[in-house]
């Protein structure tokens, strides 16, 4: 799409296309533009932050200037943006380097910061101002975009010493509308705060009001490298456009080791004997539609390694908790993490569900709430068609004890993780059927219900004896009583003796029940059998 | 049996929990089940007694707590009546037992009587005495006149009772003829049983009981306990017991109640029945015999032919041929006689009838 979007942009006045297309990058109606600025510019201080190591703090507020009219100011404790590149990073269109990259991205999901500058021109004829603190000084400027030649337009305010690091970008926006829905600002911030543990955000909505999600873990997560495919995500067509395209390689063997992830030298002399008429010494710009075929069909019939984890990171286990337990405190909260799988192509995904049940979830007024997310960034809109909803919609609740999902205090976390997310569309906010993702999301959500499951009915199991204990419990003083008269006892001692009984047996058997629901607590993620990372290297 | 005996057996129950309680154990309550499976027919005694299967009642079982505690209530509450010598019915001690189990507590120890007195009968079966021996009432409806005389120890007085000297209303049967009553002259040859009071009474102005020297009883119905028991008194005393009832299913089952005992009181056993009674009218086959009553049947009722089906299921009753003719005979005329229809030719006719059938041994066991 990117590549369409920059040749039309040189073919008509960008500015003209832009009002025109404006929906396609993100920014149809007003509650909605105004949560993809936020995006675009929180995606970049969180990235920024990250790729320098620093632990993120992002400051947003927005002031309402009149109907429709409101200001945004975004601040990060980022590395901030050399006064060469400000200019570049905020005022042209696509001149990130995000695209084309096989690695796991966020700002995947944009059209970039400079989209918002943009925007902001269109809307109120106000160039975006940019203070950026970096290597010892801070600069100050604003930033207007000239559309026909898709260059920025840089008016130097001030620069003055700092100690200081981060970018400040403050920009007006018409057009555009605060509220506080699901697709608003604050459930943005919300649900980014939730998938991002590791950073801090603070919100000053138009009311003054300031919210603030404080970070939950004080880490950042491991950076993602760029991976080669995987054989199992391949099709015949791929595996001869490789072939193909290889340079280096003389002969298939060793272009096949080079080529693909978790293909070692073992693998290939697997494939050989399974493969008598494929002649591995040929050379792979040979290769016929017959042999790569043949190939392939042999791959799925070898036992691979899973593709590389660390070209997907996941929020992690121990952080989702963290950011859960931070915002949601609910009494139970299970995460599973499901092992990397590929789909289409071989491209490596994953997926990370976090179920919270009761506890905060109960107390905060939404009912069976679905979180969507795509490398940590929250999906709000366009839920509909998304492969998370759809495949939440066929999950049998029933069988987790989850009497009826929309009414319960169940929140449903689903991250998928992958280097190229399918989106369904420009918007970039639902994901495609992908029948192996939906596949994979429906094994995670019913992972994590089986604990829910479990915790639920043991929680049920304590109450029930605690009822029976309660039931029995108030006969004691009568029982006693009439027990006394009858058998010349004393009544203190009778009642002394069966309250000790009752104990007993109850008191046991509702730690017992307990004990069930909090072991699930323990193992809240029942684990996928990881595979063996160095057998076959 | 003497009240000291139940109170025993009622403090025994309590001493025999609190050892449980003592050991560390929940408390237990075993009683024979009352169900009608375990209802059988004692062949050789020829009456109905419940079988062996047992129920252990736990305190610590959530379903029985409730019904734990209000047994031991009952039981306890039994053996205060025993001590000061006072008896209720059992309507009585239900409200002698509906109060709150506590302030903090929004439940009585009963609501119902319902409650209690199913809990009366298994304490009864649990301990093998009767409600009787419990101080506890039943309410009476048979009478009774005849050559016998009682002593009656009730309320610190001792009453000496004629039963020939009742004039023209007999002796209202109590409902415990065992405790503190006592027959100290007995003199007659049979005793008639009559299942209606208005032919007692037609009997009784005969002076039937002094002209065959017999001792002259109506249950009004189906007999009580006192009545049963009073009736098994005189049958230990080796006098033969006959019956006359209505001709239809309905009275008969009074017979066999009498005879046999019934499933609901099959616990009580041979105490309550008198297997050596006899049948002696009105029958089905009294009607070929005796034309004048052709003409005064009636139809039988709905219920009486559902009795007769019934009856005709109970293996005691159906092994009996005769028995089972007189039922098919009902259910294929769906015809009935009330034993008030023997005055239907003159009102001196039932005293031949009855002597008649007693000379011939014209009865149906």
């Amino acid at each position: 799409m990117s590549d369409e979007v920059f040749k039309q942009f040189k073919e008509h006045s960008v500015a003209e296309f832009f009002k025109k297309n404006r929906q396609m990058l993100g920014f149809s109606g007003k509650v909605r533009s105004l949560t993809m600025i936020v995006h675009e510019l929180v995606t970049n201080s969180l990235d920024a932050c990250e790729e320098t190591g620093i632990l993120p703090e992002v400051f947003v507020q927005v002031e309402e200037l009149g109907t429709d009219h409101y200001q945004l100011t975004i601040k990060d404790n980022g590395p901030g943006i050399p006064k060469s590149h400000l200019g570049k990073a905020l005022g042209q269109m696509l001149a990130g380097t995000k695209f084309h990259r096989y690695v796991q991205q966020r700002g995947q999901q944009g059209i970039g910061a400079a989209a918002c500058t943009m925007f902001s021109y269109i809307t109120t004829g106000q160039s975006t101002k940019a203070i950026s603190a970096c290597s010892g000084k801070k600069f100050t400027a604003n930033i207007a975009i000239d559309f026909v030649k898709n260059k920025a337009v840089v008016e130097e305010i001030e620069e003055v010493p700092t100690d200081e690091n981060g970018l400040t970008v403050i920009s007006e926006f018409k057009d555009v509308k605060y509220e506080r829905s699901n697709y608003g600002v604050y459930e943005y911030l919300r649900r980014t705060a939730l998938a991002n543990p590791n950073c801090s955000i603070t919100l000053i909505e138009p009311n003054k009001q300031r919210v603030t999600f404080p970070r939950s873990v004080e880490q950042n997560p491991p950076r993602p490298v760029e991976i080669k495919p995987h054989p199992l995500g391949i099709g015949t067509h791929d595996l001869l456009e490789f072939a193909k395209r290889s340079k280096e390689s003389k002969k298939i063997s060793p272009f096949l080791t080079e080529t693909f992830a978790r293909m070692s030298a073992g693998k290939v002399e697997e494939l050989k004997n399974m493969l008598p008429t494929v002649d591995f010494n040929k050379n792979p710009s040979d290769m016929s539609w017959e042999d790569a075929e043949a190939i392939v069909k042999a791959f799925g019939q070898v036992k691979w390694i899973a593709p590389a984890t660390d070209s997907l990171v996941p929020i992690g286990k121990t952080q989702v908790e963290a950011s859960f337990r931070n915002i949601f405190n609910p009494e139970v909260l299970v995460i599973t993490e499901r092992s990397p799988k590929v789909y289409r192509g071989g491209i490596p995904f994953m997926v990370e569900v976090g179920i919270a049940y009761g506890g905060g979830v109960a107390a905060a007024e939404k009912r069976g709430e679905v979180m969507r997310f795509a490398n940590r960034v929250p999906l709000l809109f366009d839920s509909g068609g998304c492969a998370i909803t759809e495949t939440i919609k066929t999950i049998d609740w029933k069988r987790y004890d989850i009497k009826n999902f929309d009414e319960e205090p169940i929140a449903v976390l689903v991250n998928l993780i992958s280097v190229h997310v399918p989106y369904t569309s420009a918007g970039k906010q639902a994901i495609s059927n992908e029948e192996d993702v939906m596949d994979e999301i429906k094994f995670a959500i019913m992972e994590a219900s089986r604990s829910i499951q479990k915790y639920l009915s043991g929680k049920r199991r304590a109450n029930e004896i605690a009822n029976k204990k309660k039931v029995v419990t108030r006969y004691i003083q009568q029982l006693s009583s009439d027990l006394s008269i009858l058998s010349g006892e004393k009544k203190d001692d009778i009642q002394k003796r069966l309250t000790k009984i009752i104990e007993d047996k109850y008191g046991g058997e509702e730690e017992l029940a307990q004990g069930e629901g909090k072991g699930n607590e323990e193992e809240t993620v029942p684990t996928e059998k990881e595979e063996d990372e160095e057998n076959g290297e | 049996m003497a009240s000291n005996d139940a109170m025993k057996k009622l403090e025994l129950l309590g001493k025999s929990m609190v050892s449980e309680v003592k050991k560390g154990e929940g408390p237990t309550f075993e009683t024979t089940l009352r169900t009608k499976s375990n209802t059988i027919f004692d062949e050789a005694v020829g009456c109905l007694r419940t079988g062996d299967k047992k129920e252990v009642r736990k305190f610590l079982s959530v379903a029985q707590a409730r019904t734990f505690m209000q047994t031991v209530a009952i039981a306890n509450k039994t053996r205060q009546f025993l001590k000061e010598d006072l008896h209720t019915s059992i309507r009585g001690l239900f409200y002698q037992l509906k109060f709150s189990l506590g302030e903090d507590i929004d439940e009585d120890l009963f609501t119902e009587q319902s409650e209690s007195n199913g809990l009366i009968e298994d304490l009864e079966v649990a301990l093998k005495i009767k409600r009787e021996d419990l101080h506890l009432t039943t309410d009476r409806k048979g009478f009774v006149a005849g050559p016998m005389t009682i002593l009656d120890r009730f309320g610190g007085d001792e009453t000496i009772i004629d039963l020939e000297k009742q004039g023209r209303s007999g002796w209202s049967i109590p409902s415990d003829v065992d405790n503190g009553m006592e027959i100290t002259k007995l003199d007659a040859d049979y005793v008639l049983v009559v299942e209606k009071d208005a032919l007692w009474q037609r009997l009784n102005e005969d002076k039937f009981w002094k002209k065959e020297n017999c001792i002259l009883v109506t249950p009004k119905g189906q007999s009580t306990r006192g009545t049963r028991r009073l009736l098994r008194k005189l049958a230990d005393r080796k006098l033969p017991v006959y019956c006359l009832m209505d001709c239809d299913a309905w009275g008969w089952y009074i017979y066999w109640t009498i005879k046999t005992g019934s499933m609901n009181l099959a616990y009580l056993g041979r105490d309550f029945a008198v297997p050596e009674a006899k049948f002696l009218g009105v029958t089905m086959s009294d009607i070929e015999e005796f034309s004048f009553l052709d003409k005064l049947t009636i139809k039988a009722k709905e219920v009486d032919v559902k009795r007769a089906e019934e009856m005709l299921g109970y293996p005691w009753i159906n092994r009996h041929k005769d028995w089972v003719h007189e039922l098919k005979l009902v259910l294929k005329t769906k015809k009935k006689i009330e034993q008030d229809a023997l005055q239907g030719e003159r009102l001196t006719f039932v005293g031949e009838y009855i002597n008649n059938k007693i000379k011939k041994k014209e009865w149906l066991s």
